[in-house]
């Protein structure tokens, strides 16, 4: 389908939906709640109401859905700093259950013990995920970082090109590295921000962009 | 100067509604002092932050003018090193305008939208209950933070908005837009759609979808039914797909990239109102014959009243590497106190990289010493590939009030 239809039909399914305009309905405010364990009393309302029980196991996947929606009602019970705390860094609540980083700002359960040395592993599930609290610049600044102190500590998959002749380089490592960075081109960011950093062996010469 | 700035802010806050009427005030403080080992230079680091949060209600006799402001200030204890502030949000809110059809936020806040997200210094509307049709806009310098400090000028700008319909019952529609621009150039332009809708009170269908107008491609797509057979069970299946798209004055949009594609089912379980169980399984697929298997399973516990256990287990394999890992962590109760423990212990190989364990213990401490106030320690230790032993932790008191 070309990106073109799939737009239309989108915007024509908005339109049909606005014109079939029935009942908005009232929404329960949850502040009464908002000290209440999570649990079995929240099925009281939530089975057979049409809204779904969530604040499951899986919420912190779940949690964007519903977030994004306008109009939610997050704010009945969490202030922005619930939010912020994760997405920027900070822990006013001093929550010790969660996942903290050095200076004790909350993380998401994603980053689990030493998350510096299983990031790449992690971070290949949902790959988007980073990008959802941190700047390509996070990875930057920390990895060149490294790189200046102890290059050969940073333990990253071998990748420097391999030459077969001077400018020419091995069919293998060629394929290799064309196949590594197509399917995760958002972690090379991560060393090489800038052009300047990539392209210092004139492999692509004729690269647009910064 | 910032970060004196920021609390001299907070504080002028929480005196505002001593030169109103009544309105309500809530104050949470949190003075922590931290230790930690630094990842660079490996040395012994300690810190001292001060967090502050202000709410202000019912500013006007209406009740409908709020202020909400949330910062802190860190300082290193080693000499030399200057105070660094950051400011999350700080914005008056004003609910329920023009009989119940606006809602507006002014000032520092977070702004949440399919196509774009981010905290912007600007302005949020919501213009609601238009029948079943809603219309949100916002606009506004994007703030982006440093670790030491807030970066950008005013020419780095986050705006959009959506159009939204609460039609049939329990179904939302939103149509939505945003873009980014950095330094005065057009960085991210997107346009998204979300979807959610609970046609039969056993079955809930929700998704998502993001169009890259700048890279010109569908940058991600998210399509999931959440299915309740019977009261205690919550059973949920996906479909994800995602492309990875990049700023368009960055060199990386010259590269041809692979999508992501995942399908993921969980189940959640609850046993009794004090136990839960859940599962989940996930098959990633990288392009290229690239794959990975993602398993997890859980238990939640509260065998009696005073002590909740929480255990989870997670096995991957496949691209990028294997994971093999096991967290454990408790919570008991004993009148004023409270006593939280943890263990995290992680076996993992990197794809032609590092491989070996990693290991977390943490324990911790609450004990409320009033209503209003409470002090907390938590220590840490990790042993893993850079330290044979990590220490870092916090002692905090907190202030509610």
């Amino acid at each position: 389908m070309s990106k073109n239809m799939t737009l239309k039909i989108i915007l024509l399914s908005t339109v049909f939906l606005i014109s079939i305009a029935c009942l908005s309905f009232a929404r329960t405010n949850h502040r009464d709640y908002r000290d209440s364990k999570l649990g079995e009393d929240c099925l009281d309302c939530h089975v057979g109401s049409g809204v779904m029980n969530n604040h499951g196991p899986f919420f912190a996947r779940e949690h964007s859905v519903l977030a994004q929606k306008a109009g939610n009602n997050c704010a009945d019970c969490h202030e922005q700093s619930y939010c912020l705390d994760c997405h920027n860094g900070g822990n006013i609540d001093t929550d010790a259950r969660r996942s903290l980083s050095r200076r004790g700002e909350a993380m998401p359960s994603t980053h689990r013990s030493h998350f510096i040395s299983i990031h790449p592993i992690k971070a290949a599930d949902d790959p988007q995920s980073c990008f959802r609290c941190h700047e390509s610049k996070f990875c930057s600044d920390c990895h060149l970082q490294k790189i200046a102190v102890n290059r050969s500590g940073m333990s990253i998959k071998p990748h420097s090109p391999i030459f077969v002749a001077p400018s020419v380089l091995d069919p293998s490592w060629t394929a290799g590295h064309a196949a590594d960075a197509r399917r995760n081109l958002q972690s090379c960011q991560g060393c090489h921000p800038e052009k300047a950093n990539c392209t210092n062996f004139l492999c692509h010469p004729n690269l647009g962009g910064r | 100067m910032r970060g004196i700035r920021i609390v001299a802010a907070l504080i002028s806050i929480a005196c505002f509604p001593l030169f109103s009427h009544a309105a309500d005030l809530q104050f949470t403080s949190s003075t922590q002092y931290l230790w930690y080992q630094d990842l660079l230079d490996t040395l012994d680091k300690d810190e001292v932050a001060q967090y502050l949060r202000v709410n202000v209600g019912k500013l006007d006799k209406e009740g409908k003018l709020n202020l909400y402001g949330y910062g802190r200030v860190t300082k290193q204890m080693s000499p030399g090193d200057d105070w660094r502030g950051r400011l999350y949000y700080i914005y008056f809110e004003y609910r329920d305008a023009f009989n119940n059809h606006l809602d507006l936020r002014a000032g520092r806040n977070y702004v949440n939208t399919t196509a774009i997200s981010g905290t912007i210094d600007g302005i949020y509307l919501n213009a609601k209950n238009l029948g079943p049709v809603g219309i949100t806009a916002f606009g506004g310098r994007h703030v982006i933070f440093d670790e030491k400090q807030e970066i950008g000028n005013g020419e780095d700008t986050l705006a959009g908005a959506s159009v939204y319909v609460d039609t049939v019952k329990y179904t939302h529609i939103e149509l939505s837009y945003g873009n980014r621009y950095n330094n005065g150039d057009l960085a991210r332009e997107n346009i998204g759609f979300n979807i959610s809708t609970t046609p039969h009170q056993m079955i809930n269908i929700y998704g998502r979808f993001r169009y890259d107008t700048v890279a010109d491609t569908n940058s991600e797509l998210l399509v999931g039914a959440k299915l309740v057979p019977v009261k205690k069970l919550t059973l949920r299946g996906e479909f994800y797909n995602f492309k990875p798209t990049f700023d368009k004055d960055s060199f990386f949009n010259f590269f041809g990239v692979n999508n992501y594609k995942e399908i993921s089912v969980d189940a959640e379980y609850l046993l009794t109102a004090n136990y839960r169980v859940h599962a989940k399984y996930a098959n990633e697929d990288f392009s290229d014959d690239a794959t990975g298997d993602l398993y997890q399973v859980g238990v939640l516990a509260r065998p009696i009243d005073e002590l909740t256990l929480n255990v989870d287990y997670e096995k991957r394999n496949g691209f990028a590497g294997q994971l093999s890992g096991i967290r454990f962590n408790g919570e008991f109760r004993i009148r004023k106190a409270a006593i939280l423990a943890g263990i995290d212990y992680d076996d993992f190989r990197r794809e032609a990289s590092r491989q070996g364990n990693a290991k977390k213990y943490w324990a911790a401490v609450h004990y409320s010493i009033t209503k209003q106030l409470r002090a907390i320690v938590r220590v840490e230790d990790n042993k893993n590939f850079n330290f044979n032993n990590s220490y870092q932790g916090f002692a905090a008191v907190n202030f509610n009030l």
